[in-house]
């Protein structure tokens, strides 16, 4: 009678019990999942920066202004003698403007934030590839 | 003559798991990565609601400057005053070779904080030898400016 050789060696690998650490595994990634919070993603404005200087050269602000100015209980913007209450009549009236010079946009202390990156914003829209920002004086 | 019994064979299945789990340690290892990153540079700020610009490339965002509402400036959770600022960027600058081109840092300012803050740190900025300044935006939800 011949009887099969027990040769073959027993595959250690089959016999890894990884079912304890699979559940873990899997605990851990449902809780990471649940507790993160996908930030929102976040957009860029790239203005330059510029000092206005009460002695400085008459050229340093030579390009066209729009200044964010309070007036009352809101935020307005003013192109020369114009005021512009939105963003969308302030990207209007700088169109009509030549783009080359760029444009500074300067801004009072006592607006909010917001309404300094419209007035950025809109600038870019316009065309105005060089925007500055100026903190007013 | 006796004969060894023959083992039942194991109700277990054979699945090879192996990938299973690396994708699953690479997905506990994003998910711990990415919170991590996420808390330790942005504060909690509601940013302006602008589109922004469409920029080139991909660019590193560098310094992070958090201004809450109450006009806190928050630099990798910590609350700064403002000369501290201005050295620390200043340093970055002298960093970077006096090459302020090489610097690059990104304003998170709330909406409603008062420019005024904005203006200082502006100030400060131009200062330290920086010629331009990246504003945080968050793009209105469904696309428009």
């Amino acid at each position: 009678m011949k009887f099969r050789a027990n040769t073959a060696p027993r595959s250690v690998v089959n016999r890894l019990q990884v079912t304890s650490m699979i559940d873990v595994i899997f605990l851990l990634l449902i809780f990471f999942m649940a507790t993160t919070t996908f930030s929102q993603p976040e957009a860029h404005l790239t203005p330059g920066l510029k000092e206005q200087r009460a002695a400085g050269r008459a050229s340093d602000l030579e390009p066209q202004i729009v200044d964010v100015v309070r007036d009352g209980d809101r935020d307005v913007f003013r192109l020369g003698a114009r005021v512009l209450i939105d963003k969308a009549s302030l990207v209007a009236a700088l169109r009509e403007l030549p783009l080359e010079p760029g444009v500074f946009v300067r801004v009072s202390d006592d607006v909010r934030v917001e309404s300094a990156a419209a007035a950025v914003q809109a600038c870019r829209d316009a065309g105005f590839e060089k925007v500055s920002y100026v903190p007013a004086s | 003559m006796k004969l060894r019994p023959k083992q039942p064979s194991s109700n277990l299945l054979d699945v090879d798991i192996t990938g299973m789990i690396d994708v699953v340690f690479l997905l506990i290892i994003f998910f711990m990565t990415t919170a991590q990153f996420a808390r330790m540079t942005r504060a909690d700020i509601d940013l302006p609601q602008e589109a922004g610009e469409e920029l080139d490339s991909q660019m590193s965002a560098g310094i992070i400057v958090n201004i809450a509402e109450d006009g806190s400036i928050i630099v990798e959770q910590q609350v700064i005053d403002l000369n501290r600022l201005v050295r620390k960027v200043a340093a970055e600058v002298a960093l970077a070779g006096d090459d302020a081109s090489n610097v690059e840092l990104t304003v998170r300012a709330d909406r409603n904080l008062s420019a005024g803050v904005l203006n200082d740190i502006a100030r400060g900025l131009a200062e330290a030898g920086l010629r331009g300044v990246r504003l945080a935006t968050e793009p209105p939800r469904g696309g428009g400016s």
